[in-house]
């Protein structure tokens, strides 16, 4: 059982490699790295546009703000596009029948992008506090914290974009994928419409049971986002960046599985 | 019953299966393949394809099993079967020991796809090293053999260069490269010869007698009749997704044609022999032998007229037919009258 594991981590990261090694090889990082500069000379700009005393606020929420985006479309582009690929290029054909299972497959291409992922967010951030430090701004201290939670929420995305690639083509994925996205970024309102005296959503009715079914469905990404307490310089403190993470496994782990379910059975005709 | 001093655990184990129904050839069988069939739907009228119906063989250890038929004979839907890389509509696989889906069986198995495709972005060496590490070779070893199975199929030299600069002949044998990874029990190749030029076949028809030397099975599909007959013990015949014609080479190419040849020494006038009931033809053999081709059934009482007529008997042998002809007649005769299957739906798709 042990070695039956050990061996399981071995194939995901013989797969999560090669993941990581096409994001190199076809140049993604150099994409990124381009990004990051963008966001540097983007975010100077912006300050400078700022209103006076305002400056430190833009360069904050912006630059949070554009580094999630950022790795919001990085987990959707390559999330619907992994396993699509591998199946439309028939490169599947050479791996599945080698003693490897479906769902570590899966798992492989899930944990290369967390990497690459990971990567990106670095580009990203160091562009964004060498934009802090040109300006003169001290870096708040729950940056950490944050950049933690922005990547927990590019890797929930990222589940979710492999749960849809699984059995639909990269646009619908990609579709569906940013729906999921939207509605979970939502999630926190649709809760205070719910709870407000009037409106659609405060009364019964279908569109309450739709809104209260999306709540209890959909992850809350709200969950992820501590731009405010950056700005307002409240600390972030690593209980709620563990709970959070914790979070953030539950639904990658539920989307994950399904998607492999899905992946299993499919067959490659 | 306890093995006695020297029996191997194996050796103890045959009585028992045996005894559990298994017969002791079964040992041997390194692939069986029962009642196998494939029906795939149409995207939106759902029609039904059936891509293979109720394939059934054998392959035996150390065999070259040969694996024929036109294109759209479900061939390739076949090997997929047995990879596992699609589901079975009905029917079992069974190899060595157990099915598609066992990592066990897996791991000892090489695949070589039809017209593989590769990862551009990577050497042959990073190919086979992703295909190492997922095989759990340990690093040293998994170097080794890399490099060793690039010179064996002649690509050392391009070991760097990434396979999207490599031509289709490359890709083959870079295929065939980490097909022989694992150093697998049996090999599966898919149209291993397509691609390559005539050098290219003669070396890699080489490497497959190679590897029967070396004691593993290969299990090969093509429609290249001449490396088939060439390098093959037992064949299938398939058509449509039906089994036309299966066994070993030397079974099907003289019981197909159906008939026998005699040669007699003694007589060396042929102009009478040629108006006998049941004789195809008939020639001069030398100067004073004649060979005779006549249908089987007819050949005992051909050969009592030839020696009433003073004639001696040198040899009656089947007359053997070649793959081609035998090929041809099972498959081709019978395109005009298309196989249905009970909802009058045309059986085979295209690969």
């Amino acid at each position: 059982m042990k070695n039956g594991l050990a061996d399981s981590i071995r194939r995901t990261f013989a797969i999560a490699r090669n993941t990581v090694l096409e994001a190199i090889r076809n140049r993604a990082f150099l994409g990124m790295g381009i990004a990051a500069f963008g966001l540097v000379v983007s975010s100077i700009a912006l300050s400078s546009l700022a209103v006076r005393d305002q400056a430190e606020r833009v360069l904050v929420d912006f630059g949070l703000a554009a580094t999630s985006l950022m790795e919001i479309v990085i987990a959707i582009t390559m999330g619907v596009i992994l396993v699509f690929k591998e199946i439309d290029r028939k490169t599947f054909y050479l791996v599945l029948p080698k003693p490897i299972r479906r769902s570590e497959v899966i798992a492989g291409k899930f944990v290369g992008l967390l990497g690459v992922l990971g990567a990106s967010l670095l580009l990203m951030a160091a562009g964004w506090l060498i934009s802090l430090q040109v300006k003169g701004i001290s870096i708040p201290a729950g940056v950490p914290q944050a950049l933690l939670l922005v990547w927990a929420q590019a890797a929930l995305i990222t589940s979710v974009a492999i749960f849809f690639s699984s059995f639909a083509s990269p646009v619908l994925s990609g579709v569906f994928t940013f729906g999921v996205f939207m509605v979970g970024s939502s999630v926190t309102v649709l809760q205070e419409l719910m709870q407000a005296r009037k409106g659609m959503l405060a009364t019964p009715g279908p569109a309450r049971l739709i809104a209260e079914g999306a709540v209890a469905v959909f992850p809350d990404l709200s969950v992820f986002n501590v731009g405010k307490e950056l700005i307002l310089r409240i600390p972030v403190t690593w209980e709620y960046v563990g709970a959070s993470m914790l979070y953030c496994g539950f639904y990658c782990l539920f989307f994950l599985a399904i998607g492999a379910l899905v992946f299993q059975r499919r067959d490659f005709s | 019953m306890r093995s006695g001093p020297g029996r191997s655990a194996a050796h103890g184990l045959i009585p028992f299966l045996v005894a559990a129904g298994h017969r002791e050839a079964d040992l041997d069988e390194i692939i069986r393949v029962e009642n196998l069939s494939k029906t795939f739907r149409t995207p939106f009228r759902r029609k039904r394809v059936d891509a293979v119906s109720n394939v059934s063989f054998v392959v035996r250890r150390g065999e070259i099993f040969g694996f024929l038929g036109p294109n759209g004979a479900g061939k390739t839907t076949t090997i997929k079967m047995l990879t596992g890389l699609i589901q079975p509509t009905a029917g079992t696989v069974s190899m060595l020991g157990g099915g598609p889906a066992d990592l066990s069986v897996r791991a000892r198995i090489g695949f070589l796809p039809e017209q593989p495709y590769f990862y551009d972005y990577l050497t042959p060496v990073e190919l086979l090293d992703v295909f190492g590490r997922i095989f759990g070779i340990p690093a040293r070893i998994r170097k080794e053999r890399i490099e060793s199975l690039l010179t064996q199929v002649g690509l050392f030299e391009a070991r760097n260069r990434t396979l999207r600069k490599f031509s289709k002949g490359m890709l083959q044998r870079t295929g065939i490269a980490q097909a022989l990874l694992n150093d697998p029990e049996l090999v599966i190749l898919d149209e291993p010869l397509s691609g390559l030029d005539p050098v290219g076949r003669k070396e890699v028809n080489d490497l497959i007698a190679t590897l029967r030397q070396q004691g593993k099975t290969i299990f090969f599909s093509s429609h290249i009749l001449a490396d088939i007959e060439r390098l093959c013990d037992r064949v299938v015949i398939l058509d449509r997704g039906v089994t036309k014609a299966a066994g070993t080479l030397s079974e099907l190419l003289t019981s197909d044609s159906g008939e026998r040849e005699i040669l007699a020494g003694g007589i060396t006038d042929v102009s009478g022999l040629n108006g006998l009931d049941g004789v195809v033809r008939c020639e001069t053999y030398g100067t004073d032998a004649v060979r005779i081709v006549c249908e089987s059934a007819a050949s005992d009482r051909l050969v009592g007229t030839l020696l009433k007529a003073g004639g001696t008997i040198l040899g009656v042998n089947d007359r053997r037919i070649s793959l081609e002809q035998l090929f041809v007649s099972r498959t081709i005769r019978e395109k005009s009258c298309p196989a249905t299957d009970n909802e009058g739906e045309v059986r085979g798709v295209s690969e």
